[in-house]
């Protein structure tokens, strides 16, 4: 099963992590994504597909401080 | 005749100002070099704590110029509103401790200079307030130096319990102080900043100390 910061979300596997994000309907550009411990670039989104065991993190920021 | 400060001896001044430092840092805060990313509620904050402690070498960017709206948490006077925030946070940490080497750089950081400007920093600061900076720094940091220590913050902002900022480590090397929900909507003040600022600024000194927990 896939998990997101680290609840269950089975209809992640086999999309891609564009895709998978652009479907959560928030800012995609505030976050840094995790996938099994290792990070993964913007880049490397959209050729990066979500395997059905995979962890993703997601580290998100809000604004304020400077 | 010998140098003075304030009608003291360097010597004196520079030995005096570290009695109260904790017991055998004042080698390793001194080698320390921190690049702090954004001078405002954050860094400026961040960078008065390790400047007084005497960390060695502090790099400050920053591409904004004081406003009056800043001086209700930044650590700036009222002054020095107009001025590039690194000038004029550079001339503060200054007069409170002589012995630090300051560069100042007036610069966006984007994802294209990260790997120039961060070089010989042994710890990144991220003392940003747009969301997208502080992912766009962690994604570029975490490219080009994967191990270097990088402390972060998100979610200082309102009047929420200051117990509710924490330090969380995200990664071996990934530090991000904050409440993690808050945004600058709510407004943003200097007791609540000062806190995450806080939080941020005792990580960085714990690093330089060796210490890899939070």
């Amino acid at each position: 099963m896939v998990t997101v910061n680290g609840e269950p979300q089975a209809q992640a596997a086999g999309q891609d992590i564009l895709t998978f994000l652009q479907a959560r309907q928030a800012p995609i550009d505030n976050l840094v994504v995790e996938l099994n411990g290792t990070i993964i670039h913007r880049p490397e989104y959209e050729q990066t597909l979500i395997k059905p065991d995979d962890k993703l993190e997601l580290i998100s920021f809000v604004g304020g401080g400077r | 005749m010998q140098p003075t400060l304030q009608g003291m001896s360097i010597d004196s001044v520079y030995q005096g100002m570290k009695t109260r430092n904790v017991a055998d840092s004042t080698e390793r805060l001194t080698a320390a070099h921190v690049t702090i990313a954004g001078a405002g509620g954050l860094g400026s904050n961040i960078a008065i704590a390790l400047a007084r402690i005497g960390v060695g070498h502090l790099t400050l960017i920053d591409f904004d110029q004081v406003e009056l709206s800043n001086l209700n948490r930044q650590q700036f006077k009222l002054s020095q509103v107009g001025m590039d925030k690194v000038t004029a946070l550079k001339q503060n940490l200054q007069e409170f401790n002589p012995f630090v080497t300051i560069d100042t750089l007036v610069k966006e950081v984007d994802h294209d200079n990260v790997a120039e400007l961060f070089a010989d920093a042994d710890i990144i600061c991220e003392a940003f307030d747009n969301p997208s900076a502080k992912a766009m720094l962690l994604d570029a940091a975490s490219e080009f130096f994967p191990d270097k220590p990088i402390v972060m913050a998100t979610g200082m902002a309102g009047t929420h319990s200051s117990n509710t900022i924490t330090t969380k480590q995200v990664r071996p090397n990934v530090y991000i102080a904050g409440d993690g929900t808050s945004t600058g909507a709510e407004g943003l003040m200097a007791p609540r900043v000062m806190i995450a600022a806080g939080h941020e600024a005792n990580m960085i000194t714990r690093l330089i100390l060796g210490e890899t927990t939070i």
